[in-house]
Formats: C-alpha cells, structure tokens, sequence
C-alpha cells in the first residue's frame, strides 16, 4: 500500500517550501500584534491577573468534522466560521482575559477559508500582542479534501511578549511512516510576559494541545515534557501560567468513553485492516476508541498527579471539583445530537507556580456550543497584591 | 482493487496537470503534417488530419475527463504563421473521482461537483528569428456550470486552482510566449513563460470576509531539453516553475516535487510519433 501511494506522489505537487513542515525541537514562535493595538505599549497597572485556556477547534463550533466526531464533515461553510468567531471574540471579550491559552486555532487552512484566526481575535477583542505555534502544517493533505492545513496554539496578551518558543513535542509511534509524515507535530507554547515581572522574577505563559489519540505512550511522553518546561521555569526562579487541552482526565476521574463515544455502526479496524467490535463494558481487554480511553499504558489515569502536587490549579483537585460535572470541559463535537450530553470529561487544565485568587477558577459551560472544548479561567493573584 | 483503483485515479489527475504543457512542437501554430501522429506518457495523441486540422486527445485520461481539441492553420500574419485552437474538456467525471473519502480525496467528499463543461480559443502566431523558433499565444477560457457548483470545492494546488478556477469564476484569460531552438545536434531546448488570469475573481464570492476564492493570476514557466533520437522517438527532461497567487497567499514552486522526500526531481517525458500509412 505504501509503495502504491508513493508512486502515487512521486509526480505530486511540488514547491520550494517544504511540502509538510517539520520542525526543530525549539523553534521560534510566529508573533502577532493587534491592527488596532495603539502604539504606546499596554502596561500592567497592577492587580489580579485573568487567565484563560480554550480550544477553540478552529472557530467551528460543533460542527461535525470527520476527523474528531461521529460526523462527516471536512470543509465548514463560511457563514458557520464567521458566526462562531464572532462568537468566540465576544467571549473573550466579556471575560476581559489579559492572557488567553488557545489550542486548535488555524492560521490558513482551508476547512476555514484561510481566515488567520489568530490575527481575527487580536483584531476583535480588548488583547494585543500574540503567539503562534503551528501543530499541523502542510501545503496539501491529501486526505478527505482537507488541502491546506496550518493549525496550532496560540497565547494572546493584553501586554507585550518576547522570547516566544515553540518547543516540539514526541511524535507518535503507533502510526505508519505515511500517515506520521502527514499527522500532527503537537508542541509546546512559551513565551515571556515582561510586563509581568514580578520582584525580578520572569513570568512566562505555557500553552499545551497534548496528544488525544495515540494508543501508545506518546502522552505520557508529552505530559512528561510538559513537567519538564514547566519544572525548569520553576527551577530558574521564573512564574509562570499555563495550561491547555492536555486530553488527560483528571485523576480517580472515569476513563472509559469508548462505548459512548462509539459512533452508529462503528467498528475498531486494526493495523492489517480487519474489524471487530470495541470492549462491551469498561474493559481493560479492548479494543478501545482513539481518543476515548485513557488507560492505555501503566498510570496514564493517574498522569497529572504530578502537575496536582507541585503546582496550584485553577479548579481543585484536592477537594475533588475537577471530578464534578459542573467542571467537564469536554464532550465530542455530535454528543449533544446523539446523546444529548454538552460536556462529560475534564480535559483543560490551568496551573501556576504561583498563586491563584481563591475560588477564581470557573468552568465557562455556557460556551459549549462554540467548541467541543469549554473555557477554564482563572485569576492569578500576583506577589505584589 | 483500491490500490489500482488509487493509482488510476492519481494517474488520471496528473496527466490532467501535465497534458496542458506542450513537449514537442504542439506548442507552435505550426501544424502536425498531414497524418503523422504524436503520443507521449502524459501528452495527449495528435494527429495531422489534414495540411489545415490537427486533432488532439488524451485517450487515457479521456475517459474520466472527456476531451478534444482541434487546431486549424490560418492566413499568414506580418509574417507569422497563424493558427487558431479551440478546445473542450468535460472535467466532472475526474473531479467526482479525486471527491472521496480517505487517501486520494482532493476534494471534500461531501460536496459533487456538478456538469461542467471548459471551452478554450487559443490564436498561436509563431516565426523563426535568427534560429529561434517564437511562438505567441493568446486566448481565452470559459467554464460553464450546470448546476451549482459549491465554492468550496476547489483544489488549492498549483496548475490546478487557476484551470479549474474558471468554473468559479465563469472565464479567463491565458497568454504566453514560447521559444525554441535546436542545440548540438539532436538537441533542442524549449524555454516558455505562461500566464493565467481568472479577473475579478474575488467578486465571485459571497462573503467578503473569506478568501476561498481569491488569487487571480498564476505565472508558470518551463525550461526542457529534449534528445530527438528521431522523427519518431524523443525524450524531454526539466523542470516546471509556477508562481501564482492562492487563497492563501502567493507561493512558488519548482515542479515536479516529490512530497515524501521533499525534493525536486526533473520532468522525464517519453514522446513517440508515426505516420499513419
């Protein structure tokens, strides 16, 4: 098959750029300022500090992509991207956000009509200054009538930022060489915040889309260089805050959706192309559903322990509110239509090395037709307050 | 089945890409002589029906893409030889083909592409100054639909946005120069320089703030020398450059360019020709 699709290209299409873009293992970021950002820079004037993370799966609501959902969809009609980025904008806006995290944002992509969404944001809300990193970047994916795709995370500030990387992530190794050529390079996202230095301290924001199917220990993988970034900016004595969709449940959470998740008539194919049925109920057997189960190797239920007991989070673990409903950040994007569900599992997280204001963090659930992700805000309390 | 299936399908769309260029001497208002014919692996078969009409079609791709073209000799011009070209090529069959699901799927499988029909007129002037064999073309492109065709389907890749993007767009303009010489013995070098208008295309489209269906203009320049063993074998090698504006930006590219190992590797056409007795 592979020999077949290879001469298949052999005659393909062509540029002086890359085809598919990989890249280093640190990479600069591509940074972004506001059209209507006036020229005095924003300053910090003190006080609490709000922070949210969001995937936003790029400005298409719940529309029903093929790639993540029981749908079939692939190219979104233009009004369904504009209504929804409007949506997302206003969002932002009402929250009054001074650093934003965002995952799944495309910069030119054809299933949303080449809008830069991160540049759209920046120009339609109260923040100035951006970085991006891209995830997924080809001139043409030949799959499904994706075509051009460059989608990534994306940190939006009130205040300038500096020092923007772009730090690679493991690739996944459940994958033939083709379909890796093609996939996703999911990353890191870090980058300075001068402004809000603290008693000489940095402070840096951290942005992650953690890997959601790999059946491997490629998440394991990526939560681990997650720790390390973040361990190292604590370490050099720097602050930071991050957060994003790390497509890990919270410990003790349930981490079995392959039933529901499981799609009309839906069977698991393995790698030779033969089918059967997925585990009937909560089996540790399998097969289970890329992106619904997340006990696919040694601990992975209990993977963000680690981030639980050195930093402070913005929804508490302690008490058990990351286990409640009323903090679910996620649901597939068809749920609602299937199963009348809006959100059923924590995926997005935020944590700091600092302090969070009591009580701050909040679930933004009101938002769960904009994405099949939901907003998580907090407020970081600085030193000086 | 599928990987044939696959293969076909890539094949089709390739030589789709490739049969617009002009190897040999098709490129020239000169006509083929009366019965001899031309066939390369991407090129289409020409005849010489007469001194006046030559005849052309791809046969394999003309199953899933219908096509023809005629070419007839015209008056001399301020000394130019002259002659006129109208093609016709019913693209729906290849562009439902490359709508699918999974690999090979150029298109969103959710959208069909309905009818369309392509007509292009071409007038060719070509004189030999000093050795050079000068051939100007200049002609337009009309895309007509029979039925809606939605703007989403559209294949954002060089030599194929700005071909298919007359449907969009309803036509378009093409001109170009080409200039041949023969080289040291059986050598002979062809260089060309090409451009494709699709004006106002932009307006097409219902939402302002999407760029679907911008980029009106696509230049595309070929250098190729050819080894004529004879009047009836050839080989050609070189390369292909576009630079074009897209939806997304402006891009350029040095053709053929293999993906996987992210290189350029040169045109290798095969062409041979015969008379028919």
């Amino acid at each position: 098959m592979k020999k077949v699709i290879a001469l298949s290209f052999l005659l393909f299409i062509f540029s002086c750029d890359p085809f598919v873009t990989e890249f280093a293992d640190i990479s600069e970021a591509e940074m972004y300022v506001a059209a209507n950002s006036s020229n005095s820079e924003q300053l910090y004037n003190g006080g609490q500090v709000k922070v949210v993370t969001w995937n936003i799966r790029f400005g298409s609501g719940r529309f029903p992509f093929f790639g993540d959902s029981c749908g079939d969809e692939v190219i979104a009609e233009n009004q369904t991207i504009n209504t929804i980025m409007k949506s997302i904008a206003d969002t932002l806006n009402s929250m009054n956000a001074d650093i934003v995290l965002l995952q799944e944002v495309d910069i030119s992509s054809k299933r949303t009509g080449y809008i830069d969404q991160v540049q759209y944001l920046l120009d339609n809300t109260n923040l100035n200054y951006g970085c991006y990193a891209s995830m997924w970047k080809a001139d043409f994916i030949p799959t499904d009538g994706i075509g051009k795709i460059n989608t990534g995370n994306a940190i939006l500030s009130k205040y300038p930022l500096t020092d923007a990387e772009r730090i690679q992530l493991s690739l996944r190794t459940d994958q033939d060489d083709l379909v890796q050529y093609f996939y996703l390079r999911r990353n890191i996202l870090k980058v300075k915040i001068p402004s809000l230095s603290q008693s000489g301290k940095d402070f840096y924001a951290v942005d992650i889309h953690a890997t959601a199917f790999a059946t491997d220990d490629t998440k394991e993988k990526h939560i681990s260089k997650y720790i390390e970034v973040l361990s190292d900016l604590d370490a050099g004595s720097a602050i930071f805050v991050s957060g994003g969709d790390l497509n890990s449940v919270p410990p003790g959470a349930s981490f079995d959706f392959c039933l529901l998740d499981k799609c009309e008539g839906e069977r698991f194919i393995d790698s030779d192309g033969s089918e059967s049925e997925y585990h009937s109920v909560d089996s540790l057997v399998g097969p289970h559903k890329e992106g619904s189960f997340f006990n696919n190797f040694e601990g992975e239920p209990d993977l963000l322990s680690p981030l639980y007991d050195s930093y402070q989070t913005a929804i508490s673990h302690s008490d058990g509110s990351s286990l409640v409903s009323s903090n679910f950040t996620h649901a597939p994007s068809t749920s609602f239509e299937r199963h009348a569900i809006k959100y059923d599992r924590k995926l997005d997280y935020l944590f700091t090395n600092g302090v969070w204001v009591a009580g701050s963090g909040y679930t933004h659930q009101g938002a769960w037709e904009l994405s099949d992700h939901m907003p998580v805000s907090a407020y970081y309390l600085p030193e000086s307050e | 089945m599928k990987k044939i299936q696959i293969l076909l399908t890539n094949f089709l769309f390739f030589s789709f890409l490739f049969s617009s260029d002009n190897f040999w001497s098709s490129h020239s208002a000169n006509l083929l002589e009366k019965n001899r014919w031309e066939i390369g692996m991407f090129q289409p078969f020409r005849y010489g029906y007469s001194e006046k009409i030559e005849y052309s079609v791809h046969p394999i791709l003309f199953f899933a893409m219908p096509n023809i073209s005629v070419k007839k000799s015209e008056n001399t011009m301020w000394g130019f030889s002259a002659a006129s070209q109208f093609s016709l090529n019913y693209p729906t069959p290849l562009l439902n083909m490359v709508s699918r699901k999974g690999i090979g799927g150029l298109i969103d499988p959710n959208l069909e592409v309905p009818p369309m029909l392509g007509l292009s007129f071409s007038w060719l002037m070509s004189k030999t100054i000093l050795d050079f064999n000068l051939t100007i073309k200049n002609g337009l492109d009309f895309g007509l639909t029979y039925g809606s065709l939605d703007k989403r389907a559209s294949i954002d890749l060089p030599l194929v946005y700005h071909r298919l993007g007359i449907y969009n767009n309803g036509w378009g303009y093409h001109t170009g120069i080409d200039i041949q010489k023969a080289v040291m013995g059986k050598f002979e070098i062809l260089f060309d320089i090409d451009l494709l208008l699709l004006p106002d295309l932009a307006s097409t489209q219902a939402n302002p703030d999407f760029k679907g269906l911008r980029g009106p203009y696509s230049i595309e320049h070929k250098l190729l020398l050819s080894w004529v063993k004879s009047d009836r074998f050839k080989v050609t090698t070189g390369y292909k450059f576009v630079n074009a504006e897209f939806p997304f930006g402006t891009q350029s590219r040095l053709l053929p360019y293999i993906p996987l190992s992210e290189k350029w590797v040169p045109i290798i056409e095969l062409q041979w020709a015969g008379v028919k007795k």
